[in-house]
């Protein structure tokens, strides 16, 4: 079930209820995940580390009551994740001029996303899985295309011979595999997704 | 929102303000950022298959060429170990281009590429593996593709490799790997292409004596 900005949950959350909070975690970690994985290039524990810091954030403002419109909360959330995304790329980016990277590296956390990077080795093995079992070299070339090359879809359609329709219909036919590969290798869907 | 919307979303052609109204629905729809989120592991997964190579994307599905492609690779595998064993060491990727990784040796030579204005003479690969560094603005963001190509005045250009979703090593570098033994002389370029975007790609040239 979704979330409704403003609504219930936001007083309760207001009035103290830690139940609440926990509803609010659980239906805004999705949406900050997909925001902040376009931000971290790949960098999970990150990833991880702007979630827990953007839910935070929104937590005490909805305890403060200092939230001017809670209707507009998600959307608070979203612009949060991403100064948040923005403010780590810059601090990174300072230190890249005062600091050895190799240093650095030795001294990252040997644990950061390392169910992430594990949820990736699965997401890469599925791939594999799905391209050997694809029917045609056509439509292993469309995703590549598609996924790999960027290329416009009306491109690849008219390049290929296909029709918009058809193009749709095996994108979505691999799109079923690819889940169903994740499936069968223990994966459910809600747990690939949400390995933070 | 529909399927199409994220497609546009998750290969970054929303502008900035419909991606912003975008991100704000997923936060209030946590079904929906799910399917977001499974098309981001789908194209993330895809990019680490190709990472290397982009051969599994393009084989052909005949029966017999697979059979040889099967023999053939383990009689490399073969003779990879062998050599492995008897000289006791690690093998190094033998790919013309190849991606820079935490275990990459940084103690080999290095060649700089870099727009440089007014620039008189193109710089020299080394023999050997050369770590090359590609020096220019890149969104830590996003992804790039990385082209070795060939040029030779009055042909097509040939393209020796191609990197997929290379990760910048700072917002002013990029670095492959490139192993100047497996190149004939000549001119040669390094293209570099933002990907998901529309932004002109970069071009270093270099020659290979």
């Amino acid at each position: 079930m979704d979330f409704v900005p403003g609504g219930e949950l936001s007083r309760r959350i207001r009035e103290g209820d830690s139940s609440a909070e926990a509803e609010l975690v659980r239906q805004f970690e999705p949406g900050l995940r997909v925001i902040l994985r376009r931000r971290t290039g790949g960098d999970h524990g990150l990833l991880q580390d702007l979630v827990q810091e953007t839910l935070l954030i929104v937590l005490q403002r909805l305890r403060s009551s200092t939230l001017e419109d809670p209707a507009r909360l998600a959307a608070f959330a979203a612009q949060t994740a991403r100064n948040l995304a923005i403010a780590s790329l810059r601090k990174a980016e300072r230190q890249r001029t005062d600091v050895d990277s190799e240093a650095t590296e030795r001294n990252a956390d040997p644990d950061g996303g390392t169910d992430e990077l594990a949820a990736d080795h699965e997401a890469a093995l599925a791939v594999r899985a799905l391209l050997r079992e694809l029917p045609h070299p056509r439509d292993r070339l469309m995703l590549k295309r598609f996924y790999l090359d960027d290329d416009d879809k009306e491109l690849i359609c008219q390049e290929l011979g296909l029709t918009e329709a058809a193009f749709n219909q095996a994108l979505s036919r691999a799109r079923r595999r690819f889940r169903r590969i994740l499936e069968e290798r223990g994966f459910s869907r809600r747990e690939l997704l949400s390995v933070l | 929102m529909n399927q199409e919307m994220i497609e546009q979303y998750v290969s970054g052609r929303l502008g900035r303000q419909e991606a912003e109204a975008f991100e704000a629905y997923c936060v209030a729809h946590p079904e929906f950022a799910r399917q977001v989120e499974f098309e981001q592991r789908l194209r993330q997964g895809i990019r680490e298959v190709a990472r290397g190579s982009t051969e599994e994307f393009v084989r052909s599905n005949h029966p017999h060429r697979w059979r040889i492609a099967l023999a053939a690779s383990l009689v490399i595998a073969a003779t990879v170990g062998f050599y492995a064993w008897t000289r006791g060491g690690t093998v190094r990727s033998q790919s013309t281009l190849a991606a820079v990784t935490a275990g990459t040796d940084r103690s080999g030579p290095v060649m700089r590429l870099a727009m440089v204005r007014g620039a008189e003479s193109a710089p020299v690969l080394p023999d050997g593996t050369v770590r090359v560094e590609i020096v220019g603005l890149f969104d830590t963001g996003f992804h790039y593709t990385v082209s070795l190509d060939r040029l030779e005045r009055g042909k097509d250009v040939e393209n020796v490799a191609t990197l997929y979703s290379q990760h910048p090593s700072s917002p002013i570098s990029l670095e492959v790997e490139v192993d100047g033994d497996r190149l004939r002389a000549g001119t040669y370029s390094l293209r570099v292409r933002k990907q998901g975007s529309d932004e002109e790609p970069l071009d270093f040239g270099f020659l290979k004596p």
